[in-house]
């Protein structure tokens, strides 16, 4: 799991107001690696990743991806860089199907006109053809074939959070943002969601960085974890180390403050 | 006694009696309902991609409308001005999501909605200014737009349609069967409804909701043009136009905000209710239900079914 740096954030601080959210937090990710940020609630963790795919630009630091330095980028120009996400309380599109939700992602690699697009015709309907065929791989992958034509909204929790990841999954993204991926799920789900984030890795290529509460879940899955506490960095390494680490155990455990 | 029988079986003692009439009200119903439909059409389009009620689609309509015919009284052969004014709908497109929504992203909605009155007076003020207030007639022979009309003979007598209502049906019916399978089966379609979901996913994939913005007012600006030079055609391209565009609103409580074919069966059943109403059973209030019958039956829709015939129902979980 050493391979070149996909990631690196760089002293980054974010503010809103007077309340700083993040102080001078710096780590990197590897390409095809799992790296969990973890934490107490209010840590900063969110926000770090809105910062990552540029829905908040940071006061202060720099964000390397792929070898280029940014200065502001755009939720939608990073998704057309390759970083899709999932978001903590679910972000789906409520009253489309689930095969039209995951579609969606795949509106950056389809690229016909508009006006081929208004016929439905020729090239444009290859185009939906071929899409659709690889959202049915993935609808396959994530085991919800039942429910390909209802609407999301009317799911149950924990299958709108498969949607959620389906849909990312959709744009072929090469780094992969899940915010708790497995928050208010039963065993049986967890397990599900965890099988699918280690194939998502392994067999499809995505470097991910995962946010979760869920400690079992995190040391299983990782390569590498980090950990923010009131929006500073107090621990970077492999599982074994940071769960044995003092200061982070001070903070989840809440000694001596 | 004499009450009851002259609403429930006079009229239809009427209607039995010489169906060229009540033929001839039908259609006259469905013309006018088709182009409900498309004014709706105009809000729908707006409504699902940005959530936002416009107020200023009437106006917009009278815009386009006076656009062009301003531009042909200025010297401008009609085709041109035609293409011009689909030009400065664009160009009006541009402006909106410039100046208005993009520094008003993430407002409430009714920030927005208030936003839209702002553009209202905006355009009447500009098309003032520009093109004068004094009603216009549609330059519908030079757009090679037919006139005359066409007898049709039907057991019991003739229904005479205009050739100029046929055109604006077949116009409409085009226009809303596109649009229908535009948003349902297409990329572009399937990102607007994104948008309109949530903005946050929206942008999380990849969409960028400027540009959707763009293309959904310049569609709506369209149709609006279409809309009103059809209208303008019926009577006169003026600033009082937009009253027309307010019966839109029973039309869109009827088909659901969000349905682009709610909008057209909407406005069928209120323009051929009103005129039904107002021919058969108006007589009888002393005439000029025809001006209020609409709002009446959107609010007993409301009463029973206020996502409307098509409308989205809203699922919320708790």
């Amino acid at each position: 799991m050493s391979g070149e740096i996909l990631l690196s954030v760089d002293d980054v601080s974010l503010s809103f107001g007077g309340v700083r959210a993040i102080a001078d937090v710096s780590f990197d990710i590897r390409k095809g690696e799992v790296r969990a940020i973890i934490g107490p609630n209010g840590a900063g963790k969110t926000s770090m990743l809105n910062v990552v795919n540029g829905f908040y630009h940071p006061q202060k630091g720099e964000i390397t991806y792929r070898g280029r330095t940014r200065a502001r980028m755009k939720p939608h120009e990073a998704a057309e860089q390759g970083i899709a996400r999932t978001f903590q309380n679910v972000a789906l599109f409520k009253g489309m199907t689930t095969l039209d939700n995951i579609m969606t992602g795949r509106s950056l690699r389809m690229k016909r006109n508009i006006f081929w697009q208004a016929l439905r015709h020729g090239p444009a309907l290859d185009e939906e053809i071929k899409h659709r065929r690889v959202c049915e791989e993935i609808i396959d992958f994530l085991q919800i074939e039942h429910i390909r034509k209802t609407p999301v909204g009317a799911l149950p929790y924990g299958l709108q959070k498969r949607v959620e990841l389906g849909r990312a999954l959709a744009m072929e993204p090469e780094l992969l943002l899940l915010d708790e991926p497995m928050a208010g799920m039963n065993l049986e789900e967890k397990e599900d969601m965890s099988r699918f984030i280690v194939e998502a890795n392994r067999l499809r290529g995505a470097t991910i960085a995962l946010i979760e509460h869920d400690m079992g879940v995190v040391m299983d899955l990782s390569d590498r974890v980090v950990v923010l506490e009131y929006g500073r960095k107090i621990a970077d390494g492999v599982p074994d180390m940071v769960k044995s680490d003092q200061k982070v155990i001070d903070a989840y455990l809440g000694a001596g403050r | 006694m004499d009450l009851l029988r002259a609403i429930f079986i006079d009229p239809f003692a009427q209607m039995i009696g010489s169906p060229d009439l009540l033929a001839q009200t039908i259609w006259e119903g469905f013309v006018g309902g088709v182009l409900y439909a498309l004014i709706a059409l105009g809000f729908v389009l707006i409504f699902k991609a940005s959530g936002v009620f416009n107020f200023a689609q009437g106006i917009m309509m009278v815009f386009a409308a006076l656009t062009l015919v301003g531009l042909h009284e200025k010297g401008v052969p009609a085709w041109v001005a035609l293409i011009l004014t689909i030009a400065v709908m664009y160009a009006l497109a541009v402006g909106i999501e410039r100046l208005v929504l993009r520094p008003l992203v993430n407002q409430p909605d009714i920030i927005l909605f208030m936003a839209t009155f702002g553009i209202t007076y905006f355009l009447i003020g500009l098309g003032e200014l520009v093109f004068g207030g004094n009603p216009k007639s549609m330059i519908t022979k030079e757009l090679f737009l037919p006139g005359g009309s066409i007898d049709l003979h039907i057991p019991g007598g003739r229904v005479q349609l205009q050739k100029l209502d046929i055109a604006a049906a077949a116009v409409a019916l085009i226009m809303v069967a596109g649009l229908a399978l535009f948003f349902q089966k297409t990329r572009i379609g399937r990102a607007l409804r994104a948008v309109a979901d949530d903005h946050q996913a929206a942008l999380s994939v990849g969409i960028s909701l400027n540009q959707i913005w763009v293309i959904v007012w310049f569609t709506a600006g369209v149709v609006a043009l279409a809309t009103g030079i059809f209208w303008g055609a019926r009577s006169d391209v003026s600033f009082a136009l937009q009253v027309v565009a307010l019966k839109a609103l029973p039309v869109l409580i009827l088909g659901g905000l969000t349905s682009v074919p709610g909008a057209i069966v909407g406005g069928l059943i209120i323009g051929i209710g009103e005129k039904l109403g107002e021919f058969y059973w108006g007589p009888l209030l002393g005439g000029g239900i025809e001006s209020w019958l609409a709002y009446i039956i959107a609010l007993a829709f409301l009463l029973f079914r206020p996502q409307g015939l098509f409308g989205e129902k809203i699922i919320e979980r708790i």
